[in-house]
């Protein structure tokens, strides 16, 4: 499904985009699967309506517009139409290359302009200068030298948002403890990790990650680093698709399973009803579903209720295809149709795998006052540590 | 063309947001499922009974065409503009209007989603059975349009069977009543079942009030193999011929089993020549008796292979290979038409030889999908539109089986209506007497025939 790598969106030329929507029969099945679809009704933002409107452009039916460029944004990346398709076409591959084509053509979406600017200016996705990325750990023992060391076993990948975003800041701090629980040697990049570049590929510039991708693999190289780890999945999945690596790439949810069966890990009791929310780019873009909840059935006294749409049906959080940039009131819309999902399970905590889900379905908590507890797992993980 | 002043119009009646003439708009509403495109003038998406009565009004006057579309998923061309003028889409009208389970009913806008309201009457203990393959897609205002079957048709019929009553504005832009909350309902001309199936030549149905029936509490799940067609088909007759009223009976025959595994899904035993379905419901003492039945059936008219599911998951595993069936085939070759001629049941074995034997005269890769218990078949003809040549012999097959279909006391279409699919097939169904009857029907609804004009008469 997912991409061989970045070359294949830059070199998706028309006759092979044409080919993948030739498969397209048109029956709408993936209007069914798409949540912006249920949100905003009208045909042309139906996955089904935006692949025709890449063919009529392709045919040379239809320029490329600002409207098509409007159109492309509101989708979040999540690739549910991509699985539920049933002749086969890779819905996602089409508009990521769509969303390229539109950006060489009409320039940058207004909205995604500023996080192209700090990233390419900062390297990363906020204001803050990058030396600042591991504020979040001032307080942690031994956290100094994680950042300093030359050379290291694994490296913790921490991504942006987690970095930088107070609501989530929580998570790096709480897979550092896991890790260090388990004794394993490794270390941060700090001021050194710059951002996978995954917006960029939203942004419709994959060919502009090329630095960010060649200064993340040098740092990683430089400590004589094998493995990986990265809490976020957005980073993960940008790793494993687009960077070609000889490492061993592993989400928190992987490596914590690995760490949980080996016997490196004791969990204590956790007297919790929650229910579990795929996140698109650890489940359906990056295939790991069984790790996390592993991890949920090795912590005694947890009971794991599904969602009605899991795994690979699991509906989007509303956070991902940077359209919180260009329409928040969407992906809020979006956040609230997850939240009502979680709420029919009767559990009162969600746990999830990824920091933008948390973001999302937490901002949306917040504001629409819901009494819901959104907790990333590398968090309930802590919770079953503390106790032993 | 729609002229400006008809424009500003029909753009006071909506307002701006729901009048839609960019061409990227324009250029998604130019189909629906079925394989030719026709891009509209404009898309007008209402939000009211009122707003369409007007709109029609002034469409009346103007001689503006309008084609109604529910979610755009039937396969026989019927909601593409295909004399132009405008698209009638029902996005802002999907309300469930009320669920009433003292008299077993609900009163539903077009524009809700079939598998929504399947869902909703669920929590109350009731079932809606029409279930088409679009369910989670489609609308009941085109399901109505369509009069559309699926799976469960068998036992419970199509959407015609639960309709009792609709509001519909007429093509001048009055509003007519037909029928109601009751079951039973002799007075007059039956006007309901007359809208049903109409395709959106008659009115734009605004409001549909349809019979539910209690959720049945148990089911039983049962696939059979088959080395020998004939066994199969037989086996279909003694189900039938029982007394037992599967829930479901599908059958898939060895081109598309063969597709399946090639697909990635499961793969069958190299002799299975076709592969049933049946799904048993009701009462769960009656379920398990009638599955045990079924599955003897099965055995003693050489199934080489019988399984019974245990459980919900394994239940779902065996629809597995009927729920891949379609998009398998579809990957194969760009494109696939799928038929829907139907016989009644007895007559299957013979059908399917037909189609079989047309095939290979014509040297076309069809497979056979069938709702086998109703005699539904779903031929599906995997090609590429743009081989002149081979689509010049497909046309010639479709017509063989048609023709044989109706001969065997069929019709043209089981479930998936006629729309430009197979409009130039009328004839072959029906007498110049009753075309024409059809035609006054329709001057009588549509004097200026602006409703979809084109379709199928």
């Amino acid at each position: 499904m997912g991409f061989q790598g970045l070359e294949e969106v830059e070199a998706l030329k028309t006759d092979t985009l044409a080919q993948e929507f030739d498969q397209c029969i048109k029956c709408g099945l993936c209007v069914a699967s798409c949540p912006v679809s249920k949100e905003l009704l009208l045909e042309k933002y139906t996955p089904r309506g935006k692949i025709q409107l890449a063919r009529y452009f392709t045919r040379g039916d239809l320029e490329l517009s600002d409207h098509y460029q409007e159109i492309f944004a509101k989708c979040l990346l999540c690739g549910a139409c991509t699985v539920t398709c049933p002749s086969g076409v890779d819905l996602r591959k089409v508009f990521l290359s769509m969303r390229s084509r539109i950006t060489k053509d009409r320039g940058i979406h207004p909205h995604m302009k500023g996080v192209v600017q700090s990233l390419l200016s900062n390297h990363n996705i906020s204001d803050e200068p990058n030396e600042e990325r591991v504020e979040w750990g001032e307080d942690i023992p031994g956290m100094a030298p994680m950042a300093r060391k030359e050379r290291a076993e694994v490296v913790y990948f921490v991504g942006c948002v987690a970095s930088f975003f107070p609501m989530v800041q929580a998570i790096p701090p709480n897979l550092v403890k896991i890790l260090q629980a388990a004794r394993i040697d490794f270390a941060l990049l700090a001021g050194d990790e710059w951002c996978c570049g995954y917006p960029l590929i939203g942004a419709g510039l994959p060919g502009d990650m090329e630095e960010l991708k060649a200064h993340n693999l040098d740092r990683v190289h430089a400590l004589g680093a094998e493995r990986v780890v990265f809490s976020c999945p957005s980073c993960f999945h940008t790793w494993k698709d687009y960077y070609h690596a000889s490492l061993e790439l592993y989400h928190a949810t992987q490596f914590i399973e690995a760490l949980i069966r080996e016997g490196s890990l004791t969990l204590r009791e956790v007297d919790l009803t929650v229910t579990y929310h795929d996140p698109c780019d650890l489940g359906r873009n990056s295939g790991v579903y069984e790790a996390p909840r592993q991890i949920l059935k090795a912590i005694p006294g947890l009971t794991l209720v599904e969602l009605e749409n899991s795994r690979a049906k699991s509906v989007c959080c509303g956070g991902g295809g940077n359209v919180e940039m260009g329409d928040a009131g969407l992906s809020e819309k979006v956040a609230q149709k997850k939240i009502q999902e979680i709420q029919r399970t009767g559990a009162h905590t969600v746990v999830t795998s990824c920091q933008q889900c948390v973001r999302t379905i937490k901002g949306s908590v917040r504001r629409q006052k819901v009494d819901l507890n959104v907790m990333d797992i590398t968090e309930l993980v802590a919770l079953a540590l503390d106790r032993a | 063309m729609i002229s400006e002043a008809s424009t500003r119009e029909l753009r006071a009646v909506v307002g701006e947001d729901w009048f839609l003439d960019t061409p990227e708009d324009l250029a998604t509403y130019s189909y629906d499922g079925f394989l030719p495109e026709f891009k509209p003038e404009a898309v007008i998406i209402p939000g009211s009974t009122d707003e369409i009565a007007r709109i029609m009004q002034i469409a009346h006057r103007e001689r503006i065409p309008v084609v109604p579309r529910g979610a755009g998923t039937n396969i026989c061309g019927s909601s593409v503009a295909r004399k132009g003028g405008v698209i009638m889409a029902f996005h802002r009208m999907n309300r469930i209007l009320e669920i009433d389970p003292e008299s077993m009913c609900a009163v539903v806008q077009p524009g809700v989603v079939n598998g929504d309201l399947q869902k909703e009457v669920a929590s109350y203990g009731l079932m809606y059975p029409p279930d088409p393959a679009s369910m989670f897609v489609s609308t009941i205002g085109g399901n109505v349009a369509l009069n559309a079957g699926g799976p469960r048709g068998v036992k419970y019929g199509v959407t015609r069977d639960y309709l009792l009553g609709l509001e519909v504005v007429l093509p001048p832009g009055g509003v007519i009543r037909t029928g109601g909350k009751t079951l039973k309902n002799v007075s007059g001309y039956d006007l309901t079942r007359l809208m049903c199936g109409s395709e959106g030549t008659l009115g734009i149905i605004t409001e549909i009030t349809m019979r539910l029936i209690p959720l049945p509490p148990a089911k039983a799940t049962l696939q059979a193999i088959f080395a020998d067609l004939d066994d199969a088909a037989n086996t279909v007759a003694a189900i039938i011929g029982s007394g037992i009223v599967p829930a479901t009976l599908e059958l898939i025959d060895r081109v598309v089993l063969d597709v399946i595994g090639d697909y990635g899904g499961a793969r069958f035993q190299k002799d299975a020549e076709a592969l049933l379905l049946i799904e048993v419901d009701g009462e769960d003492v009656l379920v398990e008796r009638q599955g045990e039945r079924i599955e003897r059936f099965c055995r003693e008219r050489g199934a080489v292979e019988v399984e019974r599911a245990g459980s919900p998951e394994e239940a779902e595993r065996l629809w597995e290979a009927r729920r891949t069936a379609f998009g398998a085939v579809a990957s194969l070759r760009p494109n696939c038409i799928v038929e829907d001629a139907t016989v009644p049941v007895k007559r299957l074995p013979e059908i399917i030889r037909k189609i079989l034997e047309v095939a290979d005269k014509y040297t076309l890769k069809i497979g056979v999908l069938a709702h086998a218990g109703d005699g539904n078949l779903h031929p599906l003809i995997m090609t590429d539109l743009r081989d002149k040549e081979e689509m010049a012999r497909i046309d010639l097959a479709l017509e063989e089986i048609c023709e044989a279909a109706v001969g065997m006391g069929g019709t043209l279409s089981g479930e998936h209506g006629i729309g430009i699919a197979k409009a130039r097939f009328m004839e072959l169904e029906f007498s110049g007497t009753a075309i024409e009857l059809m035609r006054g029907i329709k001057r009588v609804f549509d004097p200026h025939n602006i409703l979809n004009p084109g379709s199928f008469l």
